[in-house]
């Protein structure tokens, strides 16, 4: 919290108001500058020769005639780069696999082959087709549960794992395998009265973010200037000095999106190699199609085996996992890693086991999207609960009480859960969407009608030693305004506005005297990434830190220049006065001049690190805050046509405290809308050849504002203490509760549990036709009876 | 994108002589909202292309007579908007309404989405429905071609090389007559259709049906007409169990592909359920007009 503020007023703007976003004016204005709206002196253009095939070896690339084509200034391809001992070409934050450009063989259709870079982008555009590449097709592997067996094609022949965590199986696709044990499984399944398996399948999609990947870059022998729409600046910075052995700035303007698609780098290293042969500023824009082959939200499969009491206690569960990594470890295993302590659900479950397998695909690289894999796992752990439910003839909201985690629980050991409340959102999603008297099945409408629950948590990215994971800077500056100095994206998500209301609430003035300068690594402090929900609590408290601080100052120049205790002296909008005697106040600007120069704090927030609990032992702490999250849907199902129409959608979050509460419901909104497609239509598809056949968007549907149903976000606050002003991050949850809530009204409706995504009108309708059987569940004392 | 040559003709016999003289090379642009994706794409890969913005000939709506004359650069919009073709044309209209989104309708043109010759397409089922008829011209002169012989297969048509089409005429329908577009589609309904039906019924005096055009879209290379389910129809009176047995003919005459929008099977059955609310619509306009 804030230092005392008695005798101020409180701040217009600060914490808990709804102020429009600082950006929004020029955002609807046009006035904003993207990536693409960047012109630099002597730039030159690039555009990418991507591989046709999904795995062929390069036998060999000539590219004379392109370079020979006027207009054309360079052109990139494995030669260059080989023969620059300067480029250490590999590069990925897991697996250090991802080339430059593919210099031995291509993992994914669309993988990089060359750059041609021009003096425009047509020009680019037409010496592509003058680079002449050789290739020898290999056998692709496209699906990662096939890519797991004996004697598929092998897509790293060598594995290079560089995160400390990764467990890969040499000699076979699997990048990574890891397990989460707790309890003794096998006892757990011996001591129940029931085990219920089942096996869910989501399939790949992609993020669809409104502005798609761009890259500047510019060499000079000084350093490398990069400008990207990247959501992790700062540890691309870090890569990309390792591999060019040069000084790196990487700048981030106003992303237009990105949802965890542009989470880490895939063209930004490749666009500072060819800027380096260019000798010019190169930038680099894709298109949708390339979008589509740069990041993907992988597919995954699993299979969830529950065992419970006849009461609905739930004993064990084993769940196992298998996440297509696509053709580069770039992110991929660490993501599917991190959801092994939520992979069950926010219930108390004394025996599991989870199982994670990543595993490399001839696909394009797999990206977090808005919640990791969380939301898949709450897919197959949600249905799977309301099926458990209904055969065991106990409320589905019963059922959830009864095993959720409560405040104190120590989840995973390391963890002692703090601002649960799990309880609190189901019971507020449950009374919104009327699910107690709801009327499930055929209505007088010739429709089917249902109203399903999810329920959910989810950990943030901990690092496993306390570090200074986000820092920040507040600086008040000689025009009298403060400057609060980020490392947050601004992706509109509404991270600048939340950020300066925080700092606004710290320093007890108002919002209008707070302005941000976010994301350019020359000039604002470092931080980790703006990923996992962590801006708000990470660059939060270290801008509280800071303007604290930057308080503390204020109070001790004023009481210099005053000539009064620093006890008496106060922080208004106005500037420092002295308590009780309103005509005694020097201005903000008055005092920067008269403290001759400005009054500047860094501040940090410290996280990760080891916990101990009461018997003395030490585990390191799993996730520094963890959400829960209910959903509530009602659907209505046309026996005709099989299509699904979303009536209303319910979605509760404890976010702890909301800094913002309009810019907090737009996340949940925003995330019903976003995840309604992957559950409902959107879908990548390979053919057996792995060419991928959705090229742009009119093969690949998504929500529009006429399937938005209606919205009843809501907002359960209980600070978490460490957390500025009590709040926790909220950017994801509202994507990971919707598919299982979704899926659980149409199971409510019509009686048919869905295993795998999309619920298509033709998916539906063939099961409302030919109901599929559910697997019954096994009496294990019975059998042995 | 690829580079060309844009050509602004001022007149159809420049148009049409620059077409004929560059057979292979130029393509003709309307509204460019099919064209400029596929240039983009490198799938067409024109010299020049040949924007016919310029034409006050293809200009130009006309419903005084009894028949409706449409310029082909008539926009989608305004056969969704026009107050005459939405009183007397109302299917067109229907289509044209259902087409895309409004900044598509707005640009896009009825002589381009006819000429196109997409199988995903709204606006020609509703013209074979109403027994239109196109103009096309070229250098030897000009034929008028029904829209219901236009179409080849998927992306074919008539068109010769060096022809546009100029005009599109659809005759008034008679009295006692009603229409219906159906649309459906998977995610928003600004997608192309899964499936689309274009309906016309016709009554006599005493309400028995005198005839039935029922025109299936998306399920086919080209726009279908089924004439063996209009056939069930013809002289009958038209109830729930009329329109059932010629939905269920229409579902088998349609040929529709597995594809990114959905399998055979399911568009068959879409097919039905289209032709049979369509039919069901069409039927309360036409007795309602009879009044
Ligand atoms: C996202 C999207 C969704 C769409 N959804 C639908 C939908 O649901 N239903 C629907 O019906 N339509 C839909 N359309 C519209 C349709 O696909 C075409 O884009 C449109 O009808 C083409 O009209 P245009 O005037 O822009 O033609 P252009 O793009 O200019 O031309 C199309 C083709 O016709 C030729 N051509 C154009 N005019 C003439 C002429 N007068 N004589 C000879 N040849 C000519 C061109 O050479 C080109 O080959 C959609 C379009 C988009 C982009």
């Amino acid at each position: 919290m804030g230092p005392e503020q008695s005798g101020s007023t409180k701040p217009v703007g600060g914490v808990g108001a709804s102020p429009a976003m600082l950006d929004a004016e020029d955002k609807v204005t046009g006035r904003t500058v993207y990536l693409a709206d960047i012109e630099m002196e002597g730039m030159a253009h690039a555009r990418v020769l991507r591989s046709p095939f999904p795995h062929a070896r390069i036998v060999s690339i000539d590219a004379s005639e392109a370079r020979a084509h006027p207009g054309v200034v360079c052109v990139l391809t494995r030669d260059e780069v080989l023969a620059d001992p300067e480029i250490d070409p590999y590069f990925g934050y897991v697996m250090r696999d991802a080339p430059v450009l593919a210099l031995d063989k291509v993992r994914h259709q669309g993988d990089i082959v060359a750059v041609v870079v021009a003096e425009d982008e047509t020009t680019a555009g037409e010496a592509l087709e003058m680079v002449d590449v050789e290739y020898e097709e290999l056998p692709a592997v496209i699906d990662a549960v096939e890519a797991m067996a004996e004697g598929a094609p092998i897509v790293h022949e060598e594995m290079k794992p560089i995160a400390w965590d990764m467990k890969p199986i040499y000699g076979s696709n699997i990048a990574h395998h890891a397990t989460l044990m707790r309890g003794d499984i096998e006892r757990g399944f011996a001591e129940s009265d029931y085990i219920f398996e089942d096996s869910y399948s989501v399939p790949p999609v992609q993020h669809c973010a409104l502005e798609l990947h761009g890259v500047i870059a510019n060499y000079t022998e000084d350093g490398i200037t990069v400008w990207t729409n990247c959501q992790s600046p700062y540890p691309l910075r870090k890569e990309l000095e390792r591999m060019y052995k040069r000084k790196v700035r990487v700048i981030v303007p106003f992303v237009g999106g990105g949802f965890g698609s542009k989470s880490r780098d895939r063209i930004e290293a490749t666009t500072v190699a060819a800027a380096k042969l260019a000798g010019r500023p190169v930038r680099l824009l894709l298109n949708q199609e390339e979008t589509f082959q740069t990041f993907i939200r992988p597919a995954l499969t699993c299979t969830t085996k529950t065992g419970v009491k006849a009461d609905g206690t739930i004993v064990a569960r084993h769940h196992k996992f298998v996440s297509d990594v696509g053709g580069y470890g770039i992110s991929g295993p660490r993501n599917a890693n991190n959801t092994l302590k939520i992979a069950t659900g926010p219930y108390r479950i004394p025996h599991v086991l989870v199982d994670c397998y990543a595993v490399y695909t001839n696909k394009p690289p797999s990206a977090p999207y808005r919640g990791l894999p969380t939301t898949q796992h709450t897919m197959a752990y949600e249905s799977q609960m309301d099926r458990m439910a209904k055969t065991l003839g106990i409320d589905p909201v019963e059922m959830r009480l009864k095993n959720f985690l409560r405040e104190g629980d120590v989840h995973v050991p390391g963890d002692l859960l703090r601002s649960v409340h799990a309880d609190e959102c189901l019971e507020k999603v449950v009374e919104a969407i009327g699910y107690k008297n709801r009327k499930s099945g055929p209505g007088a409408d010739g429709k089917l009608h249902g109203k399903g629950l999810s329920c959910t948590i989810k950990y943030t990215i901990t690092p496993p030693v306390p570090t200074a994971a986000t820092q920040a800077e507040v600086v008040l500056r000689d025009d009298g305004l403060f400057e609060a100095l980020v490392g947050t994206v601004n992706m509109g998500q509404g991270s600048d506005t939340i950020l300066a209301q925080i700092t606004a609430e710290a320093l007890g003035v108002n919002l209008d005297l707070i302005r941000v300068t976010h994301s350019d690594t020359d000039v604002t402090p470092e931080d980790n990434g703006t990923t996992a929900s962590r801006g708000t609590f990470h660059s939060g408290n270290a801008v509280l830190d800071a303007a604290n601080k930057v308080r503390t100052n204020l109070a001790a120049i004023g009481s210099q220049l005053l000539e009064v205790e620093q006890s008496q002296v106060q922080v208004t909008s106005q500037g420092v006065g002295v308590s009780g005697e309103p005509g005694r106040n020097i201005g903000f600007k008055e005092l920067v001049q008269r403290h001759g120069e400005p009054v500047a704090e860094k501040g940090a927030c410290v996280v990760g690190g080891l916990y101990t609990d009461e018997t003395g032992r030490q585990y390191p702490i799993t996730s520094t805050f963890w959400s829960f999250a209910s959903a509530a849907a009602e659907v209505e199902v046309s026996p005709e046509t099989g299509e699904i129409r979303i009536v209303k959608m319910a979605a509760a979050a404890n976010l702890g405290k909301a800094i913002n509460p309009r810019s907090a419901k737009a996340q949940l909104e925003g995330g019903i809308a976003m995840d309604m497609g992957p559950t409902l239509f959107e879908k990548l598809v390979w053919d057996d050849s792995g060419q991928l056949l959705n090229t742009h968007l009119m093969d690949y549907p998504l929500p529009s504002m006429e399937l938005v149903p209606e919205y009843a976000p809501i907002l359960v606050e209980h600070p978490l203490e460490g957390a500025p002003f009590g709040a926790k991050g909220i950017g994801e949850v509202g994507t990971v509760i919707t598919p299982a809530a979704i899926v659980n009204a149409v199971y409510d409706a019509t009686g048919i549990l869905f295993h795998e995504l999309p619920l298509t009108p033709d998916v539906v309708l063939a099961a409302l036709e030919n109901p599929p059987q559910e697997n019954p569940p096994v009496r294990p004392k019975a059998t042995q009876a | 994108m690829r580079r060309f040559e844009y050509i602004k003709p001022t007149s159809v016999q420049e148009a049409v002589k620059f077409l004929a003289d560059h057979p292979d090379e130029a393509m003709v642009m309307a509204g460019g909202t099919a064209l400029v994706v596929m240039i983009d794409q490198g799938v067409l890969r024109p010299d020049y292309v040949v924007d016919l913005g310029g034409l006050s000939d293809l200009q130009g709506q006309d419903s005084s007579n009894e028949t409706l004359h449409l310029g082909a650069l008539t926009t989608v919009r305004t056969l969704e908007r026009d107050p005459q073709i939405k009183e007397r044309f109302g299917v067109l209209a229907e289509a044209a309404s259902q087409v895309a989104s409004v900044r598509i309708r707005n640009v896009a043109t009825i002589g381009g989405t006819v000429s196109y010759g997409e199988p995903q397409t709204d606006i020609p089922a509703a013209l074979i429905a109403l027994n239109a008829t196109a103009t096309v011209v070229g250098t030897e002169g000009s034929r008028d071609v029904a829209v219901e012989d236009f179409f080849l297969g998927p992306y074919e048509t008539v068109l010769e090389p060096g022809e546009i089409v100029t005009r599109v005429g659809v005759p008034a329908p008679s009295p006692r007559t009603g229409g219906c577009h159906m649309k459906f589609t998977i995610g928003s309904p600004e997608n192309k259709p899964v499936a689309n039906a274009s309906v016309v019924l016709r009554l006599d005096s005493s309400g028995r049906c005198e005839e039935a055009r029922i025109v299936m879209g998306a399920v086919g290379p080209i726009p279908l007409l089924a004439t063996k389910a209009a056939a069930i129809l013809k002289g009958e009176v038209l109830n729930e169990t009329a329109f059932a047995a010629a939905a269920a003919k229409a579902a088998e005459e349609s040929d529709p592909v597995d594809d990114l929008r959905g399998p055979a099977w399911y568009k068959r059955r879409i097919i039905r359920v289209l032709v049979e609310r369509g039919l069901t619509w069409a039927l309360s306009r036409a007795a309602a007009q009879s009044q």
